[in-house]
């Protein structure tokens, strides 16, 4: 027992109803009977039942989805690679909203659409009967009936106002063909794929020109040395408080030895000893003892050096930049000067 | 075919008594699309037509703009190559034109999506012959705004290491960081609005199949995935067209809102405001419906859509704009003032810079073409109705748009809490890849509209079947019948 499929072409809307009420009175079942047409005609408008579909729960399914691989990403994996941060919760709540907010969108379209594409049946290989004029707006109707019926069917198609009739085999099963397709479409993405991971494995590796292991450098002890830039802020008179011009050594006067002196009974004398020796309240908690200022080997130090070590510090030694200005330091060098004397 | 005319069924005219309900028809015929029938056959041949068409100027368009992409991608070697200092980023300006750009065309990308779905789910009939020219929009871009990011990278060759994925370096991308947010906000909305064009595309794609040869037929084969317009086909189609528009319009509303965070989150001042949400939304869609309005005018003129494209949607598309001219105008107003009667030291500096510094000209030249402008004009049908006039409005819009992010992203950061460390953007090699992302979205339009209807014909002759006239009283008026 053959089935055939007869396709006819209507103009609109009304003929294409009574066509099917025809069908229905010859005995052929609706689900034997498809309307192909250009434009949506609501199921009201051919006569027909409204169609049932499950798009609306496989977009819920891929909310669903959606909303548990966000809960993996934001709430299971940071406890698998936990980096603790210092009063920072490893899940905190917000932005794991956020997160689960995107994902359950994404999910929902992503299974909507693969929903769609399921339901439907695509991508639709093989053969289907159908007309290239349905998409000129005509409406075609497609019934797939017993071959005892077919003549009855066809008169009742053109007495209806059926403008073009076709009788076809009912079309043959899926091929072997599109397996192959299929395969091959899943090799050509599969390639990539394996070519992006082997990179991202590392087991394949470009040696990129600025990869930062390639860069030259130069060890400590090492020649040669590179220039200092231009823009190098120099040992001496460096600027190193916006607005406050650059230091220059103050020249040795009395006005100077005496700021000196009172700075340095402010700042110094609680490690060094009033008179330098480093003999001060505070000396015995430090190991090592803070310099005797009188020694040969603070002497030997140059101006600047002096300057240098008020101004950045020296082993135990905190920096006296906040509490001296360049100015003030210098007077404090001329007093340190003046101790061995 | 032509045997069969008189019986397609918009054909069927109601029939008129008099000679003035004639004329009233004829007027409204000429005015509305919906109401100006032509035969499906005529439809296709004037949609599919312009896609063969390479005249001249599409070709001189199509050098200029390949040479200007190419040149972007040279700069972008040298770029990789020398590294992030030859755009002139430095501190305190560490996000520069490439982030500019980024919030610039995701905000250009709103206006597709939006005018699609929203409009879809309001059911309003004039969206039908615009839509997917707008969701073209969207598609280049958001392509654009991921270039952009991308641009942004140091180390570029490092990105993959973003994706979650078991490695050899034992390392996990926090997914609670604002990058994060970003990113996935920017993949769902690419991926919604690729799906939700190509949905659109299916019928037109299957027309397309049964009207062409050769390798177009081919192509266009393959695309349709086998349409053929089955009741099961329709309904399932109109459902994930309905998921979808519902899906996607928080999506676009998510995305500028986390594209508003990334500044919103940092203690910079200027940033630091919980109003930054909706109003970097508003800009967008501002910025996204003038780019709407340059496209139509340009593909009307260049693809010769005269029939498609009509005053009324121009007009509808203007009033859209007027109003979000003044919705701007209000978010505009509240960033400001807030900051402003705080008295933040650093904001004192900035709204000097603006009012009397060296952004003056940025910021009066931003107010003249985002406000004064578009509230000046679009009030007036006259203007609504000139597409000229909405051109010039809308390229002002943009450039007022853009100078808005230019002045919040490298302005703002360079008047930071420091003072020693401030500083004045120069843009340098930014410039040149500025022009390139433009130039990128214009070629792929293009490209685009000699490959897909630009035009969704499916959708214009299911408004001409569902649209009519009837007439009350003296006067015929159109009437639209909701199947759904």
């Amino acid at each position: 027992m053959a089935n055939r499929s007869v396709l006819a072409l209507y103009h609109e809307a009304t003929s294409t109803a009574d066509t099917i009420d025809r069908l229905r009175e010859l005995g052929v079942p609706d689900e034997s009977i498809t309307v192909m047409s250009g434009i949506p005609y609501a199921p009201a408008i051919l006569g027909r039942r409204p169609m049932y579909e499950r798009l609306a729960p496989i977009a819920l399914i891929g909310a669903v989805g959606g909303f548990l691989a966000a809960l993996f990403l934001t709430v299971v994996t940071p406890h698998l690679y936990a980096i603790p941060v210092g009063g920072q919760p490893l899940v905190p709540g917000p932005p794991t909203i956020i997160i689960v907010f995107e994902f359950t969108m994404l999910g929902t379209l992503l299974a909507t659409f693969g929903g769609l594409l399921a339901e439907i049946a695509f991508p639709a290989v093989g053969r289907h009967e159908y007309d290239f004029r349905i998409t000129e707006g005509h409406i075609g109707v497609l019934a797939v009936v017993d071959e005892s019926l077919v003549e009855q069917v066809e008169s009742a198609l053109s007495e209806t106002g059926a403008h073009h009739l076709k009788v076809a085999d009912t079309s043959p099963p899926r091929g072997p063909q599109t397996l192959k397709r299929l395969a091959f479409v899943g090799a050509f993405a599969a390639v990539p794929t394996i070519i992006g991971l082997l990179f991202a494995y590392a087991l394949l590796v470009i040696p990129l020109p600025n990869q930062m292991v390639n860069q030259a450098s130069i060890a400590y002890d090492q020649g040669p040395r590179l220039a200092a830039p231009a823009e190098a802020v120099p040992v001496q008179g460096s600027v190193l408080v916006a607005g406050v011009p650059a230091s220059q050594p103050v020249a040795v006067t009395a006005d100077s030895l005496q700021r000196g002196s009172i700075l340095f009974t402010i700042n110094c004398v609680q490690c060094h000893g009033p008179d330098g020796t480093g003999i001060g309240r505070m000396s015995g908690y430090f190991v090592p003892p803070p310099a005797d200022l009188t020694s040969e080997r603070v002497q030997a130090l140059s101006d600047q050096q002096i300057f240098l070590v008020l101004t950045q510090g020296w082993g135990l030694m905190p920096s006296m930049a906040e509490n001296l200005l360049p100015v003030d330091r210098w007077d404090v060098v001329n007093h340190v000067r003046s101790l061995q004397k | 075919m032509s045997t069969h005319e008189t019986e397609y069924p918009v054909w069927r005219r109601p029939v008129l008594e008099d000679e003035s309900l004639e004329e009233q028809a004829e007027h409204l015929r000429r005015r509305h699309l919906l109401l100006d029938p032509r035969y499906p056959w005529d439809m296709n041949d004037d949609v599919l037509k312009p896609m063969y068409q390479t005249s001249r100027t599409f070709w001189v368009l199509f050098v200029a703009l390949f040479g200007l992409v190419m040149m972007g991608v040279v700069t972008w070697g040298f770029q990789i190559y020398w590294g992030l200092g030859i755009t002139g980023l430095n501190r305190p300006i560490n996000w520069g034109l490439f982030l500019v750009n980024t919030v610039y065309f995701i905000g250009i990308g709103h206006a597709g999506t939006f005018i699609s779905a929203a409009l879809r789910v309001m059911k309003v009939e004039w969206r039908r012959p615009i839509s997917r020219a707008a969701e073209t929009v969207t598609l280049f871009a958001l392509g654009a705004a991921a270039l952009s990011i991308f641009m942004h990278l140091g180390r570029l060759w490092k990105a993959y290491w973003m994706l979650p994925y078991p490695n050899q370096r034992q390392l996990w991308p926090n997914f609670h960081s604002p990058l994060m947010w970003d990113f996935m906000a920017i993949l769902t909305y690419l991926t919604g609005s690729v799906l939700f064009v190509y949905l659109g595309l299916l019928p037109d794609l299957a027309m397309a199949r049964d009207h062409t040869r050769g390798w177009r037929h081919r192509f266009y084969s393959i695309l349709a995935l086998g349409w053929r317009g089955t009741e099961k086909e329709w309904a399932h189609l109109e459902t994930t067209l309905n998921i979808f528009s519902y899906v996607i319009i928080p999506v676009m509303f998510s995305v500028h809102t986390i594209v508003s965070w990334d500044f919103a989150m940092a203690l910079q001042p200027g940033w630091n405001s919980t109003i930054f949400g909706p109003y970097f939304i508003i800009g967008a869609l501002y910025s996204g419906v003038a780019a709407v309005i340059i496209v139509m005018a340009i593909i009307r003129k260049g693809m010769r859509l005269q029939y498609f494209l009509r005053d009324e949607h121009f007009n509808g598309m203007a009033m859209f704009l007027l109003l979000l001219t003044f919705a701007w105008a209000y978010f505009y107003f509240n960033d400001y003032i807030a900051p402003w009667y705080h008295g933040e030291p650093a904001m004192k500096v900035i709204f000097d810079l603006f009012r009397r510094g060296w952004a003056a000209p940025l910021w009066f030249l931003m107010l003249f073409g985002n406000i004064l402008l578009p509230a000046a004009t679009l009030w007036q049908r006259r203007v609504r109705r000139s597409i000229p006039a909405l051109v010039v409005i809308a390229i002002f819009v943009q450039i007022g748009m853009y100078l808005e992010r230019y002045l919040i992203v490298p302005v703002f950061l360079g008047y930071n809490e420091l003072p020693f460390s401030w500083g004045i953007f120069v843009p340098r090699a930014g410039v040149i890849l500025t022009i390139a992302a433009l130039a990128f979205v214009f070629l792929g339009y293009l490209v685009f509209s000699r490959f897909f209807p630009l035009i969704p014909a499916w959708e214009i002759l299911e408004g001409q079947i569902l649209q009519g006239l009837r007439r009350i009283g003296r006067a015929l008026l159109p009437t639209r019948t909701d199947v759904h």
